[in-house]
């Protein structure tokens, strides 16, 4: 059953989806990161595949892929992690998030029955655009999973066609460049966001360089909800020695919880 | 497979005639009011006089005639296939069937509708023919309509498993154009005339392109499965506008005139074309010639590149440039472009790269860029190409992308080959004047693969043998190598499909070469085709031999050539000798060896002291 076409995700207000890497810093640690943001009240997560050349991502994310890999990620090993938290009692939708070359490695339909078997919802691949996706959509069709599509403020025209066939939600890029923290916003985005929601039949996700309290409440004002990648992603970063001894795991991971329940206070 | 061709509307047993004798598969003729309307009895008359040849199909184009008399005429005239041109329905079209036993086609004229009419005739109609939709004309205008559409008309008739033929306005000059929109079939009438009669020329012309033209890359920028564009949302915005700007150029004079000037007056084209006979004698066998792109301005055939995109960067009203360099040879032919056109340029650079290759980096500071040092990944050429594309997403309202080489997504790959064929043309038309032949076989290095694809593009139609060759660094059996096409998987990499190095999990695995030029873990999405369907054939080989092969270009011609370059001739050192003295064998020399001196020194310096 995917929850992120369910009325529950649908249709809730000020949605909050925080994107954490699989095997940061390591395979059980993620795995109980996933279990801690479900705790603090997320709406999904974002399940991040680790990959040697993330073009669309910065340094904060590239650095924690390259500590996955390290550890042991990779897109078989995310899949298995999410499998087992969902045994371990996780509930949220969750999109896989990768790269396309992972997902060409293994094959896109190893790739789906994977994610049924861990009861993933939604897969998005920041690098397969509109035009190169229709085999994959097809496939996510017939196994009800979401292929989330990304817009950006450089659309324009493409929004249409994009958003026609948004499913589970559509992420609105928030700004140009990579992911990262950034300082400020261009005040077209909010135009550019209302436009897009007139339009869209399913929830509008702003994301991409969110990273503070007022601009999640800002862009939860003008969107359906957002996301927050990086700055997580940093803070769990910084907490990677607490996180992988016994005595101060328990204590990093309660402040991974109160920093998300800051964000969405 | 080639697309059917129709040649449509003789008027005369002449125009006949000419028609049987080409290749085409299909002769129509038109039975309604126009000025190409025959009879049945003429048809007739001419296929008793002149018999087409076993393969070809004769059909007759109807519009809005009662079923009696396209059944009475298709009989009379012998025609294979029934073309309903008008607004026949499904009944009329069913009852032609019956009456005559033969193929019914039927034409479909090109609205927002037009896909759903199309499915109407679906287990109906055994072919369609898509043609202009006019106002007072059933087609026949010469008019084109917006072949963008070509691909859903294609994928229906693939669907209903039929042949599926697009007319109007279809010329020997736009039928590159067209058939990157792949057609099943075109459908040519007034392209093939001249003064109100079929011409014969024009007529082999279109078959002989037909049949005989690769064509790649697709509309989608597609080389066979190969090539694509696999970047972000936010970026493709500004492929498209490249794509435009592109195509908006390509065949505009002024901007060729420009261009020309340039390569011409700035980078000293044509380079040489120079017979290397010692050396030839040397390795006894092939006479062999060297394409001296050494000789152009910065030393190497990445400037041919870089002075076109710098010049369409201009044009789109770009200030400025940023590009991506491994050994630094395609930062410094950026830098000096950005310098010669007044831009500003970041070049992007793997920290590991600089300090290997300082030499470049202060000459490229010294031509007034920016040397931007990359410390992500393992700090090389895909980690500074990397960060070049996210410099580019945030900035791409002032920035061009100037890329180095045929990689990257559409329409790059494309473009760099188009920019780089100057190095085949050239070739060709000197290998005539010199020798009056065209070479046995040309051998090309191949890292992304630009030198390779410009000389080897402008010959690919021809019957000569080329060959890429890879860099096999310490050996293709040990994991220090860079030789995509021998080892790789297909993949994705910076924004296309192509092979790749990458460990089972699909993550890039840094190649090794002892050419900075070579060691890229990916290969231009083009050979990566040209390889699957046989066309061109690669070849790896090792530092070694490619450094033996350098040293006897040296001592036998008198000139250094880049370590890249040195193996193709490694490949020639190895085959000439299989080769008879009356077959010619091209090398491209892609470069000059000055900046290498450093590298040859260290490894060499214990011999040649």
């Amino acid at each position: 059953m995917n929850k992120l076409t369910e009325e529950r995700f649908q249709k809730k207000e000020n949605r909050f989806v925080p994107y954490i890497m699989s095997c940061h810093p390591t395979y059980e640690a993620s795995i109980e990161i996933a279990l801690t943001l479900q705790e603090a009240g997320v709406d999904a997560i974002e399940w991040g595949v680790p990959f040697s050349d993330p073009l669309a991502d910065g340094p904060v994310i590239q650095q924690a892929g390259d500590r996955a890999r390290k550890a042991g990620g990779s897109l078989r090993k995310a899949l298995e992690g999410m499998k087992e938290a969902r045994q371990q009692g996780l509930q949220a939708p969750v999109v896989l998030f990768t790269y396309v070359n992972p997902v060409l490695s293994v094959g896109f339909e190893k790739v789906i029955e994977g994610m049924k078997e861990a009861e993933i919802d939604g897969i998005l691949i920041p690098d397969l655009p509109f035009e190169e996706s229709e085999e994959l959509r097809k496939l996510c069709n017939e196994a009800g999973i979401s292929l989330i599509s990304l817009i950006a403020p450089s659309s324009s025209h493409r929004m249409e066609k994009i958003s026609r066939l948004g499913d589970g939600f559509l992420y609105y890029v928030t700004s140009l460049g990579v992911t990262g923290t950034r300082q400020s916003f261009s005040d077209q985005i909010s135009h550019s966001i209302n436009e897009l929601k007139k339009t869209a039949t399913v929830p509008v996700l702003a994301g991409f360089g969110i990273s503070t309290r007022d601009q999640v409440r800002h862009f939860q004002s003008i969107a359906d909800g957002v996301i927050v990648g990086s700055a997580l992603v940093r803070f769990i970063g910084e907490r990677e020695q607490a996180l992988l001894s016994e005595n101060e795991s328990k204590e990093a991971l309660k402040e991974i919880k109160e920093f998300v329940q800051e964000l969405i206070s | 497979m080639n697309p059917i061709v129709k040649f449509c509307g003789m008027r005369s047993f002449e125009d006949y005639q000419k028609a049987v004798s080409t290749e085409a598969s299909m002769i129509g003729f038109i039975f309604a009011p126009s000025k190409r309307q025959v009879k049945a009895a003429d048809v007739s008359e001419w296929t008793r006089a002149k018999p087409y040849k076993a393969h070809q199909q004769l059909v007759g184009v109807f519009v809005n005639e009662s079923v009696d008399k396209m059944v009475q005429q298709s009989i009379e005239a012998g025609l294979h296939i029934v073309q309903c041109h008008g607004s026949e329905t499904i009944e009329e079209v069913t009852a032609v069937k019956k009456g005559t036993g033969a193929l019914v086609y039927k034409t479909i004229h090109h609205h927002e509708g037009a896909l759903e009419e199309m499915r109407q005739y679906r287990d109906i109609a055994d072919g369609f023919v898509v043609d202009t939709k006019t106002q007072d004309a059933w087609g026949g205008t010469g008019v084109t309509f917006d072949w963008q559409a070509i691909p859903k008309y294609t994928e229906e008739a693939n669907r209903q498993n039929v042949p599926c033929l697009i007319a109007g306005g279809v010329t020997v000059d736009n039928l590159a154009k067209l058939q990157r929109y792949r057609p099943l079939g075109i459908d040519v009438s007034s392209g093939i005339e001249s003064d109100e009669k079929k011409d014969e020329r024009k007529m082999m012309a279109m078959t002989k392109a037909v049949n005989n033209t690769y064509q790649a890359p697709d509309y989608l920028g597609r080389f066979g499965p190969f090539g694509g564009k696999y970047v972000p949302e936010t970026l493709m915005f500004a492929l498209e506008e490249l794509e435009k700007a592109y195509e908006s150029i390509r065949h505009d004079e002024e901007f060729a005139r420009q261009l020309h000037k340039e390569l011409k007056e700035y980078s000293g084209r044509p380079t040489a074309l120079t017979h290397a006979e010692r050396l030839s004698d040397h390795y006894g066998g092939a006479t062999i010639y060297l394409k001296r792109e050494d000789l152009n301005h910065t030393g190497a055939h990445k400037i041919n590149n870089a002075l076109a995109q710098g010049l369409l960067a201009k044009k789109m009203g770009k200030t400025q440039i940023i590009a991506e360099t491994g050994a630094g040879q395609h930062g410094v032919a950026s830098a000096t472009v950005a310098a010669r056109f007044g831009m500003s340029c970041k070049v992007f650079m793997g920290a590991e790269d600089i300090r290997r290759q300082e030499l470049n980096v202060f000459r490229m500071r010294l031509l007034g860029a920016e040397v931007i040092e990359v410390h992500s990944g393992g700090k090389t050429l895909k980690d500074a190409t990397n960060e070049a594309i996210r410099h580019w997403v945030a900035n791409v309202h002032d920035t061009f992308y100037l890329i180095g080489s045929v990689v990257g997504p559409h329409p790059y790959p494309m473009m760099v080959r188009d920019f780089q064929s100057i190095i085949g043309e050239e070739s060709k038309k000197q290998m005539n004047e010199r020798i009056g032949k065209l070479p046995d076989e040309i051998v090309a290095c191949v890292g992304g693969g630009s030198n390779a694809m410009g000389m080897f593009y402008p010959f690919i139609n021809d019957d000569v043998k080329l060959t890429g060759i890879e860099a096999a660094g310490k050996g293709t059996e040990t994991p220090e190598h860079a030789a995509t096409l021998t080892k790789g998987r297909k993949g994705v990499l910076h924004g296309s499909l192509s092979y790749l190095l990458q460990d089972e999990d699909g993550n890039i695995i840094e190649p090794y070469s002892i050419s900075a030029g070579l060691d890229y873990p990916g290969i231009g999405p083009e050979h990566a085709h040209l390889r699957d369907i046989g066309r061109v054939k690669y070849e790896a080989v090792t530092d070694d031999e490619a450094m033996a092969a350098l040293q006897d270009l040296c001592q036998f011609e008198g000139i250094l050539p880049a370590i890249e370059t040195a193996h193709a001739l490694a490949y020639v050192k190895q085959n000439a000798q299989r080769m008879s003295k009356d077959q010619v064998l091209l090398v491209c020399l892609s470069g000059r060896g000055d900046k290498d001196v450093h590298t040859i020194q260290q490894v060499l310096g214990g011999d040649n002291q």
